[in-house]
């Protein structure tokens, strides 16, 4: 194994146990094992950054179209919007779904390897970078908005029902922390992903010289932002809080989970990962 | 003689309340009371006296019945017959008494099981016994063990976790909805009793404001001053309600005062920001409808009553973790008792004389290499070590059996020798020099 690959199984393993070790904290219900299962994320998180970097410096600009590094990129972007979260308002608990997340999106990446997936040429260039960076932002923010979504929407309905609330969810954070985090993938995401696709249409204008080619990707891109923009006018506008917009940041979370997985690998579009 | 400790109580379960304040033994003083006398087999007590609970725990020598004498004392002191006492009371003796004590630190013997008053009243209870010199050796260790062995339960168990009153599980559920109370409003809609109790909770959790809105509108403002929150005219109660987070209602009235459409009004107005309605009053103030809304939720006292039954449900369950350490550490303050005799004392420092010069002489043995495989030299260093660790520790022998026999120094000077040679085998302070932190002391081997 060559230095590169050693890093890697390093990080991997690293966001493995991580991984296990958010899960375990919930499951023995002790924020210990959490505190050792982010510093162990925080390492393999600055190995995987040195990984990167060291993948940008040594690849030729040419190579860089590699779909496995995208998935790298993903899983780094996952854990730093995570890491963030955790820091500012005290959301440890979205480690629960993120480090697991970006040890699969990770391990993609790893094992994509050997499969040469090439992506079209078209799409090297710095803007790609605002294009690929704004919409990965945006897509983790989001990632992190449904999970907490999912756990808004079941704790809040065991407090109208009266039900009991005991076992590992007695330990959830409030409703208010869990709809801020909506707040901010909101408030935050939806200005990316309108960077994002517009920097991605205006690309297409110059490198296909057409801005709007009615491929699925596209359609699903404009439909995802719709609902993002009504969410992001709800939000701010009509004061939305709680259930709505926790279950429409799932749904949207879907619908870009279905344009970047499905379209990508299985229909023949310009983000398409066939050769 | 032993030492012997014996507890005479009436609790909430073998009196009623006419009984226990009947016997209820305020500013009590068993020293000036004539309970402690020189010539009383009893040495130490502490008087505990609370609403549900009244103990007198004393400790003694002699074989005669401690409880008795406590009867007689007691009695005196309510002008009745000593006999009058006995269907309330009950008595413990030794292991019993701590054991009892014990549980009644950690309130497994509450009327609330695991309420937190129980503690800092026994803590008053010595701290008065200490002023008044009525807590020596046993006594002092006793109450210290019964304020760990709390600790312990409160930390190893879960009967002391989740609300178990109204107001308490309201607060609760609020901080589940809102989480830091900090920024948040609560209103009373109705200034009475219980009202004002869930405020003085929602205080202590740091609510930041309280507005209070009652049809009198003179009783309100009484209450505002008396909680330092700010009294709302019954008829603004809708116009102010849009600054409340937390509503609690508890007014007399016989109708549904807040309805579902006016909260929808005031949900529009205050942006879908959160609130949450606990209603305690019966017939009840808030249309059950209104937690439908979207963002609004709404508990009653029915619901909140569910909440407590269950938590107490689950204390319940934690009692039992919680007996076992209490049995645990009956046990070791059992030993501890034993201890204080003579006889183990000088054994105990006789063995650790001699442990300790048996590790030396080993030491030295190794040290000295091929010399030491002399039989001659071997044997002429264990007679000096051993001679050595005998004669040190003469001095203290001697002293010691002569200040046993005295009635009231004796356990103490046992226990201070123990302490000072460390036979009973604590752990060093955490200020204790780092060689004897690091590595304990050289301990003696149990048997």
């Amino acid at each position: 194994m060559n230095w590169t690959e050693w890093t890697e199984f390093l990080v991997l393993s690293l966001y493995f146990c991580g991984a296990a070790l958010h899960i375990a904290a919930v499951l023995a219900r002790k924020p210990m094992i959490q505190r050792v299962g982010q510093i162990l994320t925080i390492t393999g998180f600055s190995l995987h950054t040195l990984d990167i970097l060291f993948f940008l410096t040594e690849t030729d600009p040419q190579v860089l179209g590699q779909g496995p590094f995208y998935f790298s990129l993903l899983a780094w972007t996952l854990i730093i919007v995570y890491l963030v979260f955790s820091w500012r308002l005290q959301m440890h608990f979205l480690g629960l779904t993120a480090t697991p997340l970006a040890l699969i999106l990770f391990s993609f990446a790893t094992t994509l390897n050997s499969v040469e997936v090439i992506l079209p040429e078209s799409l090297l260039s710095l803007w790609f970078g605002l294009h690929i960076g704004t919409l990965f932002l945006s897509i983790c923010l989001l990632a992190m908005a449904t999970s907490s979504g999912a756990v808004y929407l079941y704790l809040e309905n065991k407090i109208k029902a009266k039900s009991k609330i005991t076992g590992l969810s007695k330990d959830l954070p409030s409703l208010a922390l869990f709809d801020k985090v909506n707040a901010w993938a909101v408030n935050i995401g939806f200005p990316l992903f309108t960077v994002g696709l517009l920097s991605g249409f205006l690309w297409a204008h110059f490198t296909r010289e057409c801005i709007f080619s009615w491929n699925p990707k596209e359609l699903v891109a404009i439909v995802t932002w719709l609902l993002f923009a009504l969410l992001f006018h709800q939000r701010l506008v009509n004061g939305w809080r709680g259930r709505k917009p926790a279950k429409l940041a799932i749904w949207i979370f879907c619908l870009s989970l279905i344009s970047m997985l499905s379209i990508n690998f299985f229909l023949e579009t310009p983000h398409g990962f066939q050769p | 003689m032993n030492q012997r400790i014996c507890l005479l109580g009436l609790n909430h379960r073998t009196a009623g309340v006419e009984v226990r304040e009947r016997f209820a033994l305020v500013d009590s003083n068993p020293r000036e009371q004539g309970l402690i006398t020189g010539r009383s087999p009893i040495r130490e007590a502490l008087v505990l006296s609370t609403c549900n609970r009244v103990e007198i725990v004393a400790a003694g020598r002699g074989n005669g019945d401690l409880s008795l004498l406590l009867r007689e004392y007691w009695s005196g002191l309510c002008g009745v017959q000593p006999d009058e006492l006995i269907p309330y009371t009950y008595v413990h003796h030794d292991l019993e008494a701590v054991t009892h004590l014990f549980s009644v630190a950690s309130s497994l013997d509450s009327m609330v099981l695991g309420e937190p008053q129980i503690l800092g009243q026994l803590k008053q209870t010595y701290r008065r016994g200490v002023e008044q010199g009525t807590a020596g050796v046993i006594l002092n260790r006793l109450l210290h063990k019964a304020f760990s062995v709390a600790k312990r339960v409160r930390t190893e168990t879960k009967v002391a976790s989740n609300a178990v009153s109204i107001s308490f599980a309201a607060v609760e559920l609020a901080k589940r909805i809102f989480g830091d109370l900090a920024n948040q409003t609560a209103m009373l809609v109705g200034a009475g009793e219980m009202a004002e109790l869930a405020a003085t909770h929602l205080i202590s959790a740091g609510v930041k404001r309280i507005l209070i809105a009652n049809r009198t509108h003179a009783r309100g403002c009484e209450l505002a001053e008396r909680i330092r929150g700010e009294a709302v005219p019954f008829s603004n109660l809708f116009k102010r309600m849009a600054d409340a987070d937390i509503i609690i209602s508890s007014t007399g009235a016989t109708q549904t005062v807040i309805r579902k459409r006016d909260i929808q009004g005031i949900m529009k107005q205050r942006r879908g920001r959160p609130m949450f309605f606990i209603d305690i009053a019966v017939p009840r103030d808030v249309d059950p409808d209104v937690n439908t809304l979207d963002n609004v939720f709404l508990y009653d006292i029915d619901d909140l009553k569910e909440v407590i039954e269950e938590n107490l449900a689950q204390r319940r369950s934690e009692a039992d973790k919680a007996r076992i350490i209490v049995a645990e550490e009956t046990e070791k303050f059992a030993t501890w008792m034993r201890s204080l005799d003579l006889k183990p004392t000088i054994l105990d420092l006789l063995a650790r004389g001699d442990d300790l010069a048996q590790r030396e002489l080993k030491k030295t043995m190794r040290r000295m290499g091929p010399k030491a495989e002399d039989p001659d030299v071997a044997q002429a260093l264990e007679v000096l070590v051993s001679s050595l660790a005998r004669k040190l520790y003469h001095e203290p022998l001697v002293f010691l059996k002569r200040r046993a026999g005295e009635e009231d120094a004796g356990p103490r000077y046992i226990d201070i020798i123990r302490r000072m040679f460390n036979l009973n085998d604590e752990p060093p302070a955490p200020d204790a020099h780092p060689e004897r932190r690091g590595s304990g002391c050289p301990g003696r081997q149990k048997s």
